[in-house]
């Protein structure tokens, strides 16, 4: 007999939303375990590290194709699993009902759009008004993105985290300090793991985002060093060949959403980290355009005309 | 039942008119959020303002962009001479010729004129006659052509359609007296070259070459559509019923210039909206759209904008170049700001 999760868990792999009490219990559940979880989670290889998802399903489900389904491999996502696509309710479900169902198969930390100020403008708040005529189920998913860890260390040597590195952060060890149990805050370190780029500078800069830092290679080996960490894997920001190794392949931006926002034409790839870390990197395309990874009453992508 | 050929054409063109009001209410999306204080005018010109759902932050800033360097490279014209003309193809719901009246330019300005699809004139020589708030700017009009038509001593709004032959879609502006040839002249294409054959927007651009002593050109639109995103691009507007046969005939930055050389203009330049925001908008201009609403990623940002171009060009008579030297140096001004 299956029970009630595989049901749900059967019903969002359709991509047919549960009912607005199964997300309130889905949600409390996912808080008992989260709780639990460090500020960093520490994750055993083999394991398959995503990116950011935003919402869309279809392409989620392309990712489970190439990547197998949970629990048949051990993921790890790096958040953003909401926004901008048609379809963050159903995404963010099913990933929370396999956290809640496997929750030693698959890892969720928290992307920068796991928040409630984003989401109210980037789709998700929304989304969840249409879908359950409330801001009911809106509030219960937040409430469990203050739960969602920080970052993760694959076998101490893959250090895996949303945005990126901060100035107010040297050491793993001081990230397991931060009271991660809140929104989103504007500034500090929390706010710049989620929210820092690489980029081709020296020491730190100015991000053109408005919050987290740009850190250069000079500060990815100094980390490095410090944590006796191998590689950097982060997402956050869209790579159209689906990652993007730099700095002497001591950072990669893993991107899981392809052709993002129905619009960029770009590729996606998960990364396979095998018993000895040695990385695949699985590239793969959107899911066919039809009338279900579309719907017919979105508006289609927008451009200048 | 397929539909027959000309039913077809016509839905393609209801498709470009609709082109319209999507970058009208883009427009009315930006104003709203308050990126251009100086636009009273966009609200009236869309119909049922008030229901028109607010643009995602990325269109609003690339709208803001695109309007920017296109209102510096015209207000610089106008400060070329003491009297230009100033011709909008495919004008639409254009503010601009409000706007700068509203600045008080009028004196500069001997001409304005707007060409767009009978439909589109017609609309918005209703919305001039309707609304004190536009009409105020062209007290002495009359109308012609059962409304499709409206003319004063300074502005004149057309039904053409730009496909056909200049001689007889632009003609009759010279030949009427409605605009001199020895009066500097620019011409704006916003998004309009783009939707027809190459052969006809290369006629367009030959012909003011042809029929003034000195003519700017401005051209704004879409290109480079033959990677990945751009692939992705011309589906989602087929999607729409949006065709672009133009976009193929100039698909890089420097074939964009050549659209101006190769008809007898004396210069181009062509910048992508990417560079023009990263350094060609004045810093504290960049500083006071980004209070006005977050932006949460760049890159995005960036690859839809260096799919767009505004590219200018300028032509003298070749024996008139020294005292021509100031159009000859019209352009965007380098701000480098990033």
């Amino acid at each position: 007999m299956p029970s009630d999760l595989d049901k749900q868990i059967e019903q969002l792999k359709r991509c047919e939303p549960i009912s607005e009490t199964q997300v309130k219990e889905l949600c409390i559940k996912a808080r008992e375990i989260l709780v639990e979880e460090g500020n960093v989670q520490y994750v055993d290889a083999p394991v398959t590290i995503c990116g950011d998802i935003h919402g869309q399903f279809f392409d989620l489900l392309e990712l489970f194709k190439v990547g197998r389904f949970c629990p048949d491999a051990n993921y790890l996502f790096m958040g953003d699993f909401v926004d901008r696509g048609f379809y963050s309710v159903e995404t963010f479900l099913l990933l929370l009902a396999f956290k809640v169902r496997y929750p030693d198969r698959i890892t969720l930390i928290r992307g920068n759009h796991e928040s409630r100020q984003i989401t109210q403008v980037y789709g998700f708040y929304d989304e969840c008004q249409r879908k359950y005529g409330s801001a009911n189920v809106w509030r219960y998913c937040c409430e469990v993105f203050d739960y969602l860890a920080l970052a993760a260390v694959v076998d101490g040597r893959v250090f895996c985290v949303h945005g990126g590195l901060s100035p107010n952060v040297e050491t793993v060890d001081q990230i397991r300090a931060i009271d991660r149990k809140q929104e989103v805050p504007h500034d500090g370190a929390m706010c710049d793991l989620l929210w820092s780029d690489p980029d081709d500078i020296k020491g730190w800069g100015l991000s053109p985002r408005g919050a987290g830092f740009l850190f250069g290679s000079d500060i990815v080996k100094s980390f490095s060093h410090t944590n006796r960490i191998d590689l950097i894997a982060r997402a956050h920001q869209l790579a159209m060949e689906g990652y993007k190794l730099m700095f002497d392949r001591m950072i990669v931006t893993v991107w899981s959403a392809p052709n993002y926002c129905y619009r960029c034409g770009n590729v996606a790839s998960i990364l396979e980290l095998d018993e000895n870390l040695q990385q695949e990197y699985k590239v793969f395309q959107h899911a066919p355009t039809d009338t279900r990874s579309i719907p017919a009453k979105r508006p289609p992508p927008q451009y200048f005309l | 039942m397929e539909p027959t050929a000309s039913a077809k054409a016509m839905d393609k063109d209801a498709a470009i008119r609709s082109t319209d009001s999507d970058a009208a209410q883009a427009r009315l999306s930006a104003v709203n959020k308050g990126y251009f204080p100086d636009d009273i005018f966009i609200q009236h010109l869309v119909q049922r303002a008030r229901f028109v759902p607010p643009r995602p932050p990325l269109i609003n800033i690339g709208t803001f962009v695109r309007s920017t360097a296109i209102d510096a490279l015209v207000n610089a014209w106008i400060h070329l001479s003491p009297q230009v003309q100033i011709v909008s193809l495919g004008a639409g719901s254009d503010t601009r010729y409000f706007r700068l009246a509203n600045a008080g330019k009028l004196p500069s300005i001997a001409h304005y004129v707007e060409l767009d699809f009978p439909e589109n004139t017609s609309r918005k020589a209703a919305a001039i006659f309707r609304n004190d708030v536009l009409g105020r700017h062209v007290l002495d009009r009359t109308i012609h052509q059962g409304g499709m038509e409206l003319r004063s001593k300074h502005y004149t709004l057309l039904p053409v359609d730009l496909r056909g032959p200049p001689s007889s879609t632009l003609g009759p502006l010279l030949a009427s007296g409605t605009l001199q040839r020895s009066i500097p002249t620019l011409f704006i294409s916003e998004c309009v070259f783009v939707y027809m054959p190459s052969s006809a927007s290369n006629a367009i651009v030959r012909w003011f070459a042809e029929s003034f002593d000195i003519v700017g050109g401005l051209v704004y639109e879409m290109f480079g559509l033959t990677d990945s995103f751009g692939t992705v691009m011309r589906s989602n507007l087929m999607s729409r019923n949006v065709d672009l046969p133009g976009v193929d005939a100039y698909p890089t930055l420097s074939s964009q210039s050549t659209r101006f050389t190769h008809e007898q203009f004396s210069h181009a330049t062509s910048l992508t909206l990417k560079t023009i925001r990263q350094k060609y908008i004045s810093p504290s201009e960049l500083d006071r759209i980004a209070t006005l609403e977050m932006l949460d990623e760049i890159e995005e940002l960036e690859l839809v904008l260096e799919h767009y171009v505004i590219s200018w060009g300028v032509k003298v008579a070749p024996d008139s170049q020294a005292e021509c030297a100031a159009f000859l140096a019209w352009g965007l001004k380098f701000e480098e700001s990033e």
